[in-house]
């Protein structure tokens, strides 16, 4: 396969979600020696990027970018190795740690968030839902994230967003994350009651509001 | 036929898996393999199909989805499964019906078909909050006094105990669970109507504790009344839910399984999403001995029911229960807009005509504003929805389309700015609970302007 033709496979393989090719196709472009990291960023993240559009556009929604990711997983499995002994590095927006808080089982919207902000370049680390206000800080800590997103999707859950910026501020550790909020009865005003750094009302307005929250801070 | 034990059972034994391997192996390959198997197409200028032949092949569709697919134990990260023999099974044994109430307000709740020129039953109040327990009790028993309403979902009242805000799974939760169900009996005493069913049991319980902890006879719950238990989206379960239903089992109360696939989820697009609603009707009679089932299939992205993909997904999966699954369904939708805004009206016209006419059995008065805002309904929706319901009767399904299509020219661009409209105590007086001049103004105009675009009301 010339070299052309496997940045073109590699990203068609993103955008038809199929893992075993993204892989396959990985595998080639190290035997033929290319450049690792021109294989993720001319290849997959060009993919990547086809989908997230897509997404914004309303034509692909989770299960596309679900199959993005996961076939973006398998061609890095394969790459990851050889960048880390050509020691180069992918850049990354910034890494997140998403969690639904305590007492919310609702992840439809956090998991579509990670995703689009998988599709966007950033490292997305994924607490589940029903997260104590320790738990994710705990969590935020050993990930080093750089931001924290917090989803609640009722109104008696939404307090917990508030015990964990509370939890930071006692534990002085606030300045370290930047925290924003999200989720069906959230909003800019409560946002900002409760001492957060942004709302996003989607998760194509949570990824703009990343860039711009870490576009300074990295 | 299997009963609960044995899908207890199932949630020890099933397919051990982690919850991704289920959506990325199992749900979403499996969604779409009965999508195109069965060639179920969304068409946009068709939000109310008239196609007899597309329902059945939904149906067809979801059973075979569930018999794929199964449903995913998240405590036990076992997949519980079901053979297509005990789905069909469950089917054929379904009563289609449900009785509910007491005294002069019993009621059998039923079955209905599409182009049915029998109402749909009347479903008034909403489960949302408002700021005070004589707010409450005003708007709940003002919504009953109308003799249509023959159940009602009971609203939550205050987001705080003694100033301290109720937080999921707290001991305050108790606390606003038991306050919310004595405050709706109270309500319903004061309208004259102690025996109508409370079907939405316990509103704003997050944990199993508080559910069944609230529901104490003491308090005022009859297992006349209802329990809502939510499948978790998309096609999961956790022994939260699972412990409810096993505590309705033996009390014999109603049980009502919950299902709100969201559009642009896993179920991905308008046909895997009406395919996942119309197999929750299945998985609540297979797997959580449902007496009835409630559902509100949901856009992702904008947070209400009104768009047009997602009134396609409630008209074709609402032909398709009410063609083939004898269980009664609630149909519940969220509007985009708010109270006192000609929008809100247009919207719940459009939900109403579209579930009406193709067999719902029963509707709920559309939410206004999502059903995220604090005092955001009044009796003016209930009055509308039920105007609504009775037009809708004189109508079928192709006549019903023609409308929704006008009615989508007059909102559809509107809803990724939906105006967020008044609570109720800027647009009614709080002190005799009758509407403010301006509010019926507004309503009077609305019904007009439907009159003139071919709505019989009235």
């Amino acid at each position: 396969m010339k070299r052309d033709e496997i940045f073109k496979t590699l990203k068609n393989a993103i955008i038809e979600g199929d893992a075993a090719k993204a892989k396959q196709t990985a595998e080639a472009a190290v035997e033929a020696e290319m450049d690792p990291l021109e294989a993720v960023e001319l290849g997959l993240a060009q993919g990547m990027e086809v989908v997230g559009d897509r997404f914004e556009c309303g034509d692909a929604y989770l299960p596309e970018l679900m199959m993005a990711g996961d076939a973006f997983k398998a061609a890095m499995e394969i790459l990851r190795p050889e960048l880390m002994r050509q020691k180069k590095e992918t850049s990354v927006a910034g890494t997140v740690l998403l969690a639904s808080v305590k007492g919310d089982l609702h992840s439809i919207g956090k998991n579509i968030v990670a995703n689009v902000l998988e599709t966007h370049g950033f490292k997305v680390i994924d607490a589940g839902v029903d997260n104590g206000a320790l738990q994710i800080i705990e969590e935020a800590r050993k990930a080093n994230a750089d931001a924290i997103g917090l989803s609640a999707l009722m109104t008696t859950t939404m307090p917990a967003q508030k015990g964990v910026i509370d939890a930071l501020v006692e534990l002085n550790v606030r300045d370290q994350y930047q925290v924003i909020v999200g989720g069906g009865p959230v909003s800019q005003k409560w946002a900002d009651e409760i001492g957060a750094d942004g709302f996003g009302q989607d998760a194509v307005q949570a990824v703009e509001l990343l860039k711009s929250l870490l576009k300074e801070q990295l | 036929m299997i009963d609960f034990l044995d899908v207890c059972e199932r949630a020890e034994t099933g397919p051990l898996m982690t919850e991704k391997d289920f959506e990325l192996k199992v749900l979403i390959p499996g969604l779409r393999g009965v999508v195109s198997e069965y060639g179920i197409q969304y068409d946009s200028e068709k939000p109310v199909p008239a196609d007899d032949e597309l329902a059945d092949r939904m149906y067809e569709a979801s059973v075979d989805y569930l018999t794929r697919v199964g449903v995913y134990c998240q405590d036990t990260n076992r997949v519980i499964q079901f053979t297509e023999e005990e789905i069909r099974d469950a089917v054929e044994s379904a009563p289609g019906r449900c009785f509910t109430g007491e005294g002069k307000d019993a009621s059998v709740f039923r079955v209905r078909q599409p182009d049915d020129a029998t109402p749909a039953r009347c479903h008034v109040n909403w489960g949302t909050v408002h700021s005070s327990r004589e707010m409450a009790v005003d708007i709940m028993s003002t919504n009953v006094s109308h003799p249509e309403a023959k159940a009602i979902s009971i609203s939550s009242v205050n987001k705080t105990v003694r100033g301290r805000q109720v937080t999921a799974g707290s001991p305050l939760e108790m606390y606003a669970g038991i306050r919310a169900v004595k405050v709706a009996r109270d309500a319903l005493r004061r309208a004259g109507r102690p025996g109508l069913p409370m079907m939405n049991l316990v509103p704003a319980a997050a944990s199993a504790v508080t559910t069944i902890g609230a529901s104490g006879p003491q308090f005022g719950a009859r297992p006349t009344d209802g329990w809502i238990i939510g499948i978790i989206s998309e096609n999961k379960l956790d022994y939260g839910a699972m412990n409810k239903v096993a505590y309705l089992l033996n009390w014999g109360a109603n049980i009502g399984a919950q299902g709100a696939p969201s559009l642009g989820g896993y179920s991905g697009g308008a046909p895997g999403t009406a395919v996942v609603n119309t197999a929750y009707f299945l998985l609540g009679l297979v797997g959580m001995q449902a007496d009835y089932h409630l559902c509100f299939p949901i856009h992702f992205r904008h947070g209400c029911c009104s768009t047009r993909d997602v009134l396609w997904v409630v008209s074709t999966s609402s032909q398709a229960g009410s063609r083939n699954i004898p269980v009664p369904v609630i149909w519940l939708g969220y509007m985009a807009a708010g109270v006192n805004t000609k929008m809100y009206f247009y919207e719940a016209a459009a939900y109403l005509l579209a579930a009406c006419t193709s067999g719902a059995d029963a509707v709920k008065m559309p939410t206004p504003a999502k059903g995220v805002k604090v005092d955001a309904s009044t009796p003016m929706e209930t009055r509308f929805g039920i105007e609504m319901v009775k037009a809708a009767s004189r109508l079928d399904r192709q006549e019903a389309n023609e409308l929704v299509l006008k009615l989508l020219e007059m909102y559809e661009n509107r809803i990724p700015d939906a105006p967020e409209g008044d609570r109720y105590q800027d647009c009614y007086d709080a002190e005799t609970a009758k509407p403010g001049e301006d509010y019926v103004r507004l309503y009077n105009d609305v019904k007009q302007e439907l009159t003139d675009i071919g709505i019989p009301l009235g």
